[in-house]
């Protein structure tokens, strides 16, 4: 006898979507961050190829490792994994050894997204998780400006911690804008990274509020700070121009999972966490705030989450409708 | 005799009290950044869980009920200022090392635990053997997460250099998230060994927790 076929199929919903897929969504996402790859290239030469290249391929192969050992398909071919990887390389010095490269690359895509099931799953933006663990290990490694002697370029954020606002008097804005400057690797290609995100945004591959509320809590805060005590902070441009903020801005607070949803709760989300990156920046023994200000606020996420908008017939706060009629 | 081994045993493997049990882990995150620390302090605990065990469980008819907890910490607490006390004698550096964990072992999960599930119950040959197994478990885990920590994190183990000089030290290992990470892998290849032996006797594997409703709440809209 003949098994029988199923009559109706079933299947698990949505049975209806608009067509966009995780693959399409990442490929806006690496097409973004090509030209800050091309100009790092162009700025820090063979170093940098060296580092995007190694971190990309130790980012994929340890995904298709952690697959394997789950015993399922690997699904590197959807190219999350090749963005934290490129991500997390923008992050680093040019001048990174071979090692830091190999571990903070595979740190992030098995600790930082892994270890969670994958995609959609991690609480903590991946790179940065890589990037932090790198950090608190080879502090001297990962010193930007430390590791970076034999450049000409000035590092304006450990200028700035170590010397002070005095130093600030021969910076040029729009030096820092076209990438003159020490930092990751990517991270301070300033103008292509505003291109890529503006390129997402337009894509609508990303909302703008995260981005935009980011960039406005920098902006802000560092205002206050400059307002207080002119002589003892910079001033609120050059926060925003130094260092990983624009890439943090458009790249890094805007990861999928580790942002919340709503409108209220990303502009507040995104608020929070540019305020974090001056008072870290001000206060703490890092120069650059950035990476441990959106690793803060990613662990506010499920907090802003529950700001919900208010459901048909109830109320916002959750409670059942009880209204009378 | 054979009830007496398996009271003393279980505190060995069955009931391994930081993987098996996941109790007392303010002191399995905070000390065990080197072998020597993880050591020291799981000697302690064996001290006083053992001898708390045998002082619970001797007075176990004596206490009344309502106002036993308060009991179990007295008789813990005195224990822990001993052990303070010997430490400091005969052991300063040590104690310089584990600070303020030495006095907190009063709060640990471990020995109130074992005094109210067991030594309340049992007579003193079964309490002290089980004391003893508990405590002898627990040291066995604090000295080998405090091992894999210092092996990654300095390079060195008991403080003899193991690693040679090409080894950069991942001082991750040895701060306080690295403790959480190593715990966490701790913890899931203790439950990968477990399922492993039950599927050889032929078992079905225990599952873990599972992304339902509960771990979310987003729908909780009524």
């Amino acid at each position: 006898m003949k098994p029988i076929e199923p009559l109706l199929t079933v299947s698990a919903p949505p049975h209806a979507h608009c067509g966009h897929t995780i693959k399409q969504h990442m490929r806006d996402q690496l097409i973004a961050l090509l030209p800050a790859a091309a100009a790092a290239m162009t700025v820090f030469g063979f170093d940098a190829v060296r580092v995007m290249a190694l971190s990309c391929s130790v980012a994929v192969a340890s995904e298709a490792a952690c697959w394997k050992l789950r015993k399922c398909d690997p699904q590197v071919d959807d190219m999350h994994a090749l963005i934290i990887g490129l991500l997390f390389a923008f992050l680093l010095p040019p001048s990174a050894p071979w090692w830091l490269v190999i571990v903070g690359g595979s740190a992030s895509v098995v600790a930082g997204k892994m270890f969670f099931g994958g995609l959609g799953g991690y609480p903590l933006c991946p790179p940065l998780v890589g990037w932090a663990i790198c950090r608190i290990s080879w502090g001297a490694a990962m010193d930007t400006n430390a590791t970076m002697l034999n450049s000409t370029l000035p590092a304006p954020l450990h200028e700035l911690k170590n010397i002070g606002v005095p130093w600030l008097q021969n910076v040029d804005m729009s030096s820092l804008l076209l990438g003159q400057q020490l930092g990751g690797l990517g991270a301070v290609q300033i103008l292509p990274i505003l291109a890529g995100g503006l390129y997402l945004l337009a894509r609508r591959t990303i909302r703008p509020t995260i981005p935009l509320a980011f960039l406005a809590g920098v902006y802000l805060t560092a205002l206050i700070f400059r307002f207080v005590d002119p002589h003892a902070h910079a001033p609120a441009l050059f926060h925003l121009l130094a260092g990983s903020v624009v890439l943090g801005a458009f790249f890094l607070a805007t990861e999928g999972s580790t942002s919340p949803m709503g409108l209220i709760s990303s502009i507040i989300y995104g608020l929070l966490g540019g305020a974090m990156v001056i008072i870290i920046r001000v206060y703490g023994i890092y120069p650059d705030g950035v990476p441990f200000a959106i690793l803060l606020v990613n662990l506010f996420t499920p907090l802003f989450d529950r700001i919900r908008p208010k459901p048909f017939g109830g109320s916002r706060l959750g409670e059942p409708y009880v209204g009378g009629c | 005799m054979n009830r007496l081994w398996k009271e003393f045993s279980k505190g060995l493997w069955n009931e391994l009290p930081p993987f098996k049990v996941v109790l007392g882990l303010c002191p399995v995150l905070a000390v065990t950044k080197t072998a020597d620390n993880g050591f020291g302090m799981g000697l302690a605990v064996i001290f006083v869980l053992t001898l708390s065990n045998m002082l619970v469980s001797s007075v176990r008819k004596v206490i009344p009920a309502k106002v036993r907890i308060a009991c179990f910490i007295v008789i813990a607490a005195s224990l822990v200022v001993c052990v303070e006390l010997l430490m400091q004698a005969f052991a300063y550096p040590l104690y310089q090392q584990l600070g303020i964990f030495v006095p907190l072992i009063v709060v640990n999960c471990i020995i109130l635990g074992r005094a109210e599930a067991f030594a309340s119950k049992n007579p003193i040959t079964y309490a002290i053997a089980d004391g003893l197994g508990m405590g002898i478990g627990f040291a066995m885990s604090l000295t080998v997460l405090g091992a894999i920590r210092e092996i990654f994190g300095y390079g060195t183990l008991f403080g003899v250099q193991i690693l040679g000089s090409w080894f950069k030290p991942f001082t991750f290992m040895v701060e306080a998230p690295g403790a959480f990470v190593c715990l966490g892998l701790g913890l899931a290849g203790m439950n990968a060994l477990t399922n492993w032996q039950r599927r050889l006797k032929g078992l079905d594997a225990i599952e873990g927790p599972k992304h339902d409703c509960a771990s979310c709440g987003m729908c909780n809209i009524k």
